[in-house]
């Protein structure tokens, strides 16, 4: 298992050059914000406000303008193959190899750390064991219901025990019941294995539920707010997803707890 | 709850049958050929012409299983290299631009190229036999390998692309475990193209100086008048080419089973 890592972001800008017009696209404005090692954030904003252009970045498949990523002192681009066993994704579409069996999806990361093929095979039906798809190992994934395929999904991002876990609008596609089933055991899993975590996503009831922290993103992504979910008690979450909704609006909301 | 299909047995598929129409309409033109031989001095044309079924039947007993071997195995290392050539320029251009850029016009030009005119080049430029033939057979196959491979390799989506990179592979490792499995199903197609192709040009380049082989044999059978022998060795070549098209039938089937 990777050792737990914090992560700092300074100063992170990303200017696009639109092919059509020709004309700059901000992207990202100036993002700062740390993340503590084993902390789990949900960052919320509106479509298109550039939350998967910092998730790309993140990863490292793309590099920033301005500023910096830095992860226990590593950036994801520039450091890229320093992360390998280190970060795992799991995205809005599962993103299974469509040729590989449940087992062999799950397998990929650890076969390409060359892990000895036993200990890929027992830690990859262990996760996906754990994640209630014991039956359906050998099946590929036209052969599995969306929700399965995502918990293969999730299964393959776990079974590396990421330093850093990235969730992009990972629950987003599914119903309800299994969105929140899913969501449930993606912070449960996460504890566990002591991952830092970032997930982002459009639904302020999934960024309440598995946040310890919400960051706001505003168009283009900058950082409207930073809320710590724990200072908010349960009875005020209805008025905590209030001031998000009017922060993402532009309108101006306390942006505190009224009992405190 | 959906079945574990993963874990069933799955049903070898049925070898492909012969329709009852085929053998109908193949009947026919038999009956047809054995009345147009027994008529043909009739009719004006030369009865050598014209060989009845008994003569072929006769003709065919005297095929000689060497010549077919050696056809065969020409074409089978000619594919060989085409395909190595082919998908390795094909890697080489997804990555370069500036190679695709230079040398992708230079394919075009190759790819308009008739047959007839690589056969005299080959006779022209080469004094080995058996290179004429694997260069012709070289330049009209490898180019199909390529192309559809560099097709493939580019319309891989963008989506699994980055779910791969996000977990570091090396070089190979993105091209084994992710380019060339998304490419199997091109790569068969141009097998198979290339398989009729290359069995029908190797024939005509065999005509050309070859001692061995069955063009060889087809320009004997032509300097003797024997029709009979043209359409032994033809129907032989014939069958050779449905039973391998037959056999790569169910390597695709193998290979591809996890297509829905």
């Amino acid at each position: 298992m990777s050792e737990p890592a914090s992560i700092e972001i300074s100063g992170l800008s990303k200017t696009y050059r639109q092919t059509t017009t020709g004309q700059n696209v901000i992207a990202i404005e100036r993002l700062d914000f740390t993340v503590a090692a084993g902390e789990i954030i949900a960052i919320v904003g509106q479509t298109g406000c550039g939350k998967s252009t910092f998730f790309d970045i993140m990863i490292g498949i793309d590099r920033p303008t301005e500023g910096s990523i830095s992860i226990s002192g590593k950036t994801p681009y520039g450091d890229f193959k320093s992360f390998r066993g280190r970060i795992a994704t799991v995205f809005q579409q599962d993103r299974l190899l469509p040729w590989r069996t449940c087992l062999d999806n799950v397998k990929l990361p650890l076969e390409l750390l060359r892990v000895p093929e036993r200990e890929q095979r027992a830690r990859s039906l262990e996760w996906l064991h754990r994640l209630g798809l014991e039956k359906f190992v050998n099946a590929y994934p036209h052969e599995l219901s969306g929700g399965m395929r995502q918990r293969a999904a999730i299964a393959r991002a776990f079974v590396l025990k990421p330093a850093i876990l990235l969730a992009d609008e990972a629950f987003g596609h599914l119903d309800e019941v299994t969105a929140t089933e899913l969501r449930e055991t993606f912070v449960e899993l996460a504890r566990e294995c002591g991952s830092t975590a970032l997930l982002i996503t459009h639904q302020l009831e999934e960024a309440i539920a598995v946040g310890d922290r919400i960051l706001v993103f505003g168009r283009p992504a900058k950082l409207l707010a930073d809320i710590r979910v724990l200072d908010w008690p349960m009875h005020e979450h209805a008025r905590l997803r209030e001031s998000i909704q009017a922060t993402l609006q532009g309108r101006a909301f306390e942006m505190r707890v009224a009992s405190a | 709850m959906l079945e574990p299909i993963g874990l069933q047995h799955r049903a070898a598929p049925l070898p492909p049958r012969v329709s009852r129409e085929a053998v109908i309409s193949l009947l026919a033109l038999a009956c047809l050929w054995e009345i147009l031989s027994h008529f043909a001095t009739s009719i004006g044309v030369p009865q050598l012409a014209i060989p009845s079924l008994a003569k072929i039947a006769e003709s065919l007993t005297h095929i000689t299983f060497i010549d077919l071997a050696v056809t065969l195995l020409r074409v089978l290392a000619a594919l060989t290299v085409s395909f190595v050539l082919g998908i390795g320029l094909a890697v080489l251009f997804y990555h370069s631009k500036t190679a695709d850029r230079y040398f992708t016009p230079v394919i075009r030009l190759l790819m308009a190229v008739p047959v007839i005119s690589w056969i005299l080049f080959a006779v022209l430029w080469f004094r080995s036999v058996e290179f004429r033939i694997l260069f012709v057979l070289v330049v009209t196959c490898g180019p199909i390998f390529l192309v559809d491979m560099l097709d493939s390799m580019r319309g891989t989506s963008k989506e699994l692309r980055d779910m791969m990179q996000s977990f570091r592979p090396s070089g190979w490792q993105f091209f084994f475990k992710l380019m060339l499995p998304a490419s199997l199903p091109s790569i068969m197609t141009s097998l198979k193209i290339n398989l009729s192709l290359a069995i029908r040009v190797v024939t005509i380049a065999e005509l050309v100086g070859a001692v061995t082989g069955i063009g060889h044999q087809l320009a004997i059978a032509e300097e003797l008048f024997s029709v009979a022998d043209v359409f032994a060795w033809t129907l032989a070549l014939v069958a050779a080419l449905f039973l391998l098209e037959a056999l790569l039938g169910r390597v695709e089937t193998r290979v591809l089973r996890w297509r829905p």
